[in-house]
């Protein structure tokens, strides 16, 4: 992101200059920002080229790249890092932002989440003009989006609920069930969506149908996703029905559900980086008992402080043999074990006589979650397959 | 077989913001070891206190959800005949603030606490965080405990009063802010140790296990937790 530096330094306008009123719509969520964007990209392409960053970087000097790369007549979807979103609204006027979840991540560098939900409000009372796409059913993201000047609500679901459990507006714990949420201190609730995802398929404001089970992206949270894109397409005018069709072709998104093969081994590689996605990923695991490799670190990247693994249901892996590795492979090993989960620790599983559980040298690929940095070194020094 | 040990988990969606919920897992599976049976409640705000807990547990949390669990707490009045009779409270981080006599709220105004022990917390000039290591004081309040490992991140600087005893004087990160780390009076522990505090100084749950049951416990080494312990040891103070 040198070359990025070096423009914003050289003009620090340049974001403004360059985003013109080409920029379609900007994502930011807590996790899914870049399968999401991915899906947008694909989406708005039946209308002609689109551009999104290549890589994730979603703060200013990768979004200033992004632009000063792209076509001058290109349309533009970029994902943007929750705490460079208000500023980055300012700046390149998007018509549509989309906004999908907001849970805790890293926090020992990041704020907290309520004062995130905080900041996205204010921004939003500063552009009425923009038209928000938003997770209706996740309240702090509500309560950032219920701001806006028009907001199109999509019932996208919110399987971790841990950091919106008390009302961002009032401080009262919020009551759940029946799939809706509401406040007993000061009456807010989940707003009537005009999306819903509802198991393998989402349904629109008309009542029609899109069938997801045709996306090749796992789990329910790219559901969700594919579910938020439906509804920024068809807030932009294109038809959700073509976007699907596009967004079915997506396999891997910057690497992420990618094969590889590192060392001895052919991995499929998930990337999570908080309790939120990490939960959510156990999910879409092969089921036991196969065996699975989890590499945790802790760099700046992954967030210092790996304690977030006692939020995470690992019981989900119990009935296979684990492969606890990365830097942080002991605070693994004590989760799993008081989890009940059968386990080893392996420094390095992809040397040639690393003592892998048996039958994972057989697979034909190996599912890999990992934290950031783990999945980054992964990702590059691996062979994509 | 025994009763079970009850471990009341106070407000887990409010307070256990960093994996707190550890604790209660590392309390159950330390009591497994020996045999006990452990029955969990957990507790949110609107429902009330359970009066006969063995062991109450309060995790760390946002500013916001701290004065809203304190508030909870004060109207219950469960937490306060708990620790009048000396039952064990582990208190992490906000849980920890909130049991003296007042806390910095989302503004950095005072916030009343509870008042369990004399302490108070007010705003550190920065915040704290990182890896936090303590060795155990002279007095410590703790039976045999070895040296304290975790992860701390808060905003707070307590200052204990005349008659609370430290947890641990700090060897490396912060603590309390004046070179101890956390408090002990009676059967309360408060702590900025996260990690969770018990799953990386399993001595700690011991200690208040044997409080709860009133019967010294065997002890159990876990080789995959001394090695975590040594690895947290020697990233942090080197050798």
């Amino acid at each position: 992101m040198i070359g990025g530096q070096v423009i914003l330094r050289l003009a620090p306008g340049a974001i403004d200059e360059l985003a013109g009123d080409r920029v379609a719509a900007l994502v930011s969520a807590t996790n899914g920002k870049t399968s999401t964007t991915r899906l947008l990209a694909e989406s708005l392409s039946q209308a002609g080229p689109v551009v999104a960053q290549p890589t994730g970087a979603n703060m200013s000097t990768g979004i200033v790249m992004t632009l000063s790369e792209s076509a001058p007549d290109a349309t533009v979807v970029l994902e943007v890092d929750e705490a460079y979103l208000p500023r980055t609204v300012g700046q390149t006027r998007p018509r549509v932002l989309l906004l999908g979840n907001l849970s805790r991540d890293q926090l020992d560098r990041m704020n907290e989440v309520a004062m995130t939900a905080r900041s996205w409000r204010r921004m939003l009372q500063e552009h009425p003009d923009v038209t928000v796409v938003a997770n209706a059913d996740d309240p702090m993201v509500e309560f950032a989006a219920t701001a806006a000047g028009q907001v199109v609500w999509v019932a996208a679901g919110q399987a971790w609920t841990s950091d919106s459990a008390v009302c961002a507006a009032c401080g009262t714990l919020l009551g759940r069930g029946d799939g809706t949420w509401w406040c007993p201190g000061c009456g807010r609730r989940r707003p009537d969506p005009a999306w819903t995802l509802a198991g393998e398929e989402a349904v629109g404001p008309d009542g029609s149908r899109y069938d997801l089970s045709s996306l090749q992206l796992p789990g329910r949270f790219n559901r969700a996703n594919a579910t938020l894109v439906l509804a920024a397409t068809d807030a932009l005018g294109l038809d959700p029905r073509a976007g699907l069709e596009r967004m079915a072709r997506v396999d891997s998104v910057s690497g992420r559900y990618g094969t590889f093969r590192v060392g001895d081994l052919r991995i499929r590689l998930f990337l999570a980086k908080n309790p939120a996605g990490w939960s959510e990923l156990l999910d879409v695991m092969p089921p036991a008992p196969e065996p699975v490799i989890v590499t945790i670190n802790s760099d700046y990247a992954d967030g210092r402080d790996p304690s977030w693994l006692w939020d995470v249901p690992f019981e989900k892996l119990a009935g296979r043999t684990v492969v606890a590795t990365g830097f942080r492979r002991r605070d693994l090993a004590v989760r799993l074990t008081q989890a009940g989960v059968d386990h080893v620790v392996i420094e390095d599983p992809y040397a040639p006589d690393a003592p892998l559980p048996p039958g994972m040298r057989d697979l034909p690929a190996v599912n890999c979650c990992a934290t950031y940095t783990a999945f980054h070194h992964l990702r590059t020094t691996g062979e994509a397959l | 077989m025994s009763d079970p040990v009850v471990i009341a988990s106070i407000y887990p969606d409010l307070l256990g913001t960093y994996g707190d919920g550890g604790n209660v897992i590392t309390l159950r599976h330390r009591a497994a070891l020996r045999g006990l049976p452990t029955e969990v409640i957990a507790v949110q705000p609107g429902d009330a206190l359970p009066d006969g807990a063995d062991l109450y547990v309060l995790g760390g949390g946002e500013d916001t959800a701290q004065v809203a669990a304190c508030e909870a707490l004060q109207k219950d009045g469960a937490l306060a005949r708990a620790a009048q009779r000396g039952a064990p409270i582990l208190a992490i981080c906000a849980g920890y603030q909130l049991l003296g006599t007042f806390f910095p709220d989302a503004t950095g105004s005072p916030a009343p606490g509870l008042e369990l022990i004399d302490l108070s917390t007010s705003r550190l000039p920065a915040r704290a965080v990182g890896e936090l290591v303590a060795d155990p004081t002279d007095r410590p309040g703790l039976l045999g405990a070895d040296r304290f490992t975790g992860y701390e991140n808060h905003a707070g600087g307590t200052t204990l009063g005349p008659g609370v005893a430290p947890l641990g004087r700090v060897v490396a990160g912060v603590g309390n802010g004046d070179g101890t780390e956390g408090a002990v009076s009676g059967h309360i522990v408060g702590t900025y140790l996260h990690g969770p505090c018990l799953v990386r100084n399993p001595d700690i749950a011991d200690q208040l296990l044997e409080w709860a049951t009133g019967s010294p416990l065997t002890p159990v080494t876990e080789a995959a937790v001394a090695d975590l312990r040594a690895e947290r040891f020697r990233t942090v103070l080197g050798g």
